[in-house]
């Protein structure tokens, strides 16, 4: 169970960047979890990858409902910095436990678009290798790899135009 | 093979993951080491890729799970519903500990109740309790006492009453041998027992005499003997 809301937690996280927001995702997530389980076959794919599916969906569906509220809360997207600092999720015990390049990777991964944060977040942060990465993406290989191909070297530039380097 | 900086892009991914073929990561090395752009860019990439790799998950919130339980199964009966010092608060009500707690406090009731009958609110004082204690042992130790020493007295009497019959038997009996007790001229002064056995079968009158006697006087001693351990006894209670 503790495994299984970690990985959950952690991919909407580095989704979101939000603490109360991933807390309500991750519940909504195992509430449709709960519903659906007896549609689960496990033919179709291991347990976790079909958690993550769901997730990932419920996080586009996240994603939509608050754009609007992203595009005239222009500032969170600028000042990514002031959303960590003045949140009120983020105690400071939290801060002190996010280290400081998980807090670089999550500044860098809020520039990315929604299309290629996904694919790295489940490639390099969750662990998934391409053919589960397919899986939940739902697109070819081809796109798989494409995604998480420009979406790392996206990154690193974004992380080096903030004057990050992951090194 | 003609690489370019776009097929580094491209392929970089590729390159890192060892998945290009032999003559692709050799066209790929010798771009990469000749551009410094790219030699930059694959630096980067590849410290990125590690880093995100290693990189400790998010620790989530320690309450998320229960929340999600409460969710998703209904709300719970809390394990660890008090937090700090009265976590131990629910763990009381379970039926094992609830009996060992009411019978501690019945036999604290009882103890009260039997040192405090006669005090009042000053029985409660832990002097008085103490002296009502110390006096309810000294009363328990004179009681045994006197129950022992008039056990003593019994038994004393009872064996006491057990050997006295045969020494009582003794004295009974001379007189019913005094008519032949004196000795005829010519004849010895003491016969032999033997004699004496006979003769007392030859004589049945003396005999039922002596019979006669010992029999009341053992009744006689029976009664006494009852009376006098019922008297005991009853001095003892």
């Amino acid at each position: 169970m503790r495994r299984h809301t970690r990985r959950v937690y952690n991919l909407c996280y580095r989704f979101t960047g939000n603490a109360a927001s991933s807390e309500d995702l991750s519940q909504e997530v195992f509430l449709r979890i709960y519903r659906t389980l007896p549609s689960y076959r496990p033919e179709q794919g291991a347990f976790p990858t079909w958690l993550t599916s769901v997730t990932r969906n419920l996080l586009v569906d996240h994603y939509r409902r608050t754009r609007r509220d992203r595009l005239t809360d222009s500032i969170e997207d600028a000042m990514p910095q002031l959303e960590e600092k003045h949140s009120p999720a983020r105690t400071p015990d939290r801060l002190a436990q996010a280290s400081e390049l998980s807090a670089q990777l999550q500044r860098g991964l809020a520039r990315l678009s929604p299309e290629l944060r996904e694919a790295v977040i489940l490639r390099d942060l969750q662990g998934l290798d391409y053919a589960e990465v397919q899986k939940v993406l739902q697109v070819p290989e081809g796109t798989v790899k494409s995604r998480i191909n420009r979406g790392r070297i996206e990154l690193a530039r974004v992380l080096e135009e903030m004057g990050l380097r992951p090194a | 093979m003609d690489w370019n900086c776009t097929l580094t892009e491209e392929r970089l991914s590729d390159y890192l993951e060892g998945s290009l073929l032999p003559g692709e990561a050799a066209a790929f090395s010798a771009h990469a080491s000749g551009c410094v752009q790219c030699t930059q860019l694959v630096a980067q990439v590849k410290m990125l890729v590690s880093r995100m790799q290693q990189a400790p998950p998010v620790e989530e919130p320690r309450h998320l799970a229960g929340r999600i339980l409460d969710a998703t199964l209904g709300p719970r009966e809390r394990e660890h519903s008090g937090s700090g010092m009265f976590a131990w608060l629910p763990s009381i009500w379970q039926p094992r500990f609830a009996m060992g707690l009411v019978t501690v406090a019945a036999s604290i009731l009882i103890i009260f109740h039997a040192s405090a009958t006669a005090g009042g609110k000053t029985a409660l004082n832990p002097v008085n309790m103490f002296r009502a204690a110390n006096r309810q042992v000294h009363l328990a130790y004179a009681h045994g006492a006197k129950f022992v020493n008039g056990l003593r007295v019994v038994y004393e009497i009872q064996s006491r009453l057990t050997s006295q019959p045969e020494t009582m038997s003794e004295p009974i009996s001379e007189p019913a041998r005094a008519p032949n007790a004196e000795p005829r001229p010519g004849q010895p002064a003491q016969p032999p027992a033997s004699e004496q056995r006979q003769k007392s079968q030859s004589i049945p009158h003396s005999g039922r005499r002596h019979t006669h006697g010992a029999s009341e006087l053992a009744a006689l001693s029976i009664i006494s003997r009852e009376d006098l351990t019922n008297g005991a006894i009853r001095s003892i209670l």
